[in-house]
């Protein structure tokens, strides 16, 4: 039984994958940043952009991942969906504090100020602190704690839209979705080449942390396995 | 280019924080194998 634990923890393929990413990511993405053209109105500064974007989106997709297992754990009471669950909104925070921090640094450049009180800036913000009680719902939640996570979890979803439309909807200072599409031609390879780069270190960290989670929860299970077998045998 | 730098920077900064704290995780998880591998050994 042990031996099973220590060989789900053995993912060499996805260390190497991970490993091809964060190379691409960290060497290439950046030269290919460097050579984009500069944008005319905000100069370099602009290039936060291919950062902070693929950033955001992976905020979204944490959330839409989190809820999916929570409606799995909830519904059908799928332990690996809870699981699932549990994991992306761990990515969606790490992925939303990058967010909280590099759109800051952009606002500081293009408006004079790290914050202000915008509809999306607002959206994003309750967004990610959703994330963050969904986690200290989990972890401070009692018994119940799981299932009050998982409703917090479909909350954060129904914001997503909002957060994605809002710049739409509410003309605020913030750029409106179709800055991806009037890109000009050399600023769209950089562009999705980090999206594709940020989704595939995602998909490794979330992979990781599914596996660290299962090893976990088979690791207890074997803990109460072994302490029943010691006490029939004393 | 600072605030390029710097939004550069902090983001992989937190990925490798993250996989660190994911590395001490299963770290915890191997100690926890071996004491109970010395627990059911015969």
């Amino acid at each position: 039984m042990l031996s099973k634990v220590s060989k789900t923890r053995k993912p060499q393929a996805i260390f190497a994958v991970g490993f091809l990413l964060v190379l691409h990511g960290f060497f290439i993405g950046p030269l290919l940043v460097a050579h984009a053209p500069l944008e005319k109105t905000m100069g370099i500064v602009q290039k936060i952009f291919y950062f902070h974007v693929p950033c955001a989106w992976l905020l979204m997709l944490s959330t839409f991942v989190c809820a999916g297992g929570s409606l799995a754990y909830l519904f059908r009471g799928s332990e690996r969906g809870d699981r699932l669950a549990q994991c992306s909104a761990e990515l969606g925070v790490l992925f939303g504090l990058c967010v909280m921090v590099t759109g800051p640094l952009w606002a500081r450049a293009a408006w004079g100020v790290y914050w202000t009180w915008d509809v999306r800036l607002t959206a994003s913000l309750l967004l990610w602190l959703m994330l963050i009680g969904y986690g200290l719902a989990r972890r401070y939640g009692g018994a119940g704690g799981r299932r009050l996570a998982a409703a917090m979890a479909l909350f954060a979803a129904a914001d997503v839209p909002l957060v994605y439309l809002s710049v739409n909807l509410w003309r605020g200072l913030h750029p409106t979705t179709k800055v991806v599409s009037s890109l000009a031609p050399g600023m769209r390879m950089p562009f999705f080449f980090a999206l594709a780069i940020f989704s595939g270190l995602w998909g490794v960290l979330l992979t990781l942390r599914m596996r660290v989670e299962s090893a976990q929860a088979r690791l207890v299970e074997l803990s109460i396995a072994v302490e029943d077998a010691e006490g029939r045998s004393s | 280019m600072t605030y390029v730098a710097l939004a550069y920077g902090f983001i992989w900064g937190a990925v490798f924080t993250y996989v660190a704290l994911l590395g001490r995780r299963v770290a915890k998880i191997d100690a926890e194998i071996a004491d109970l591998r010395q627990r059911v050994k015969p």
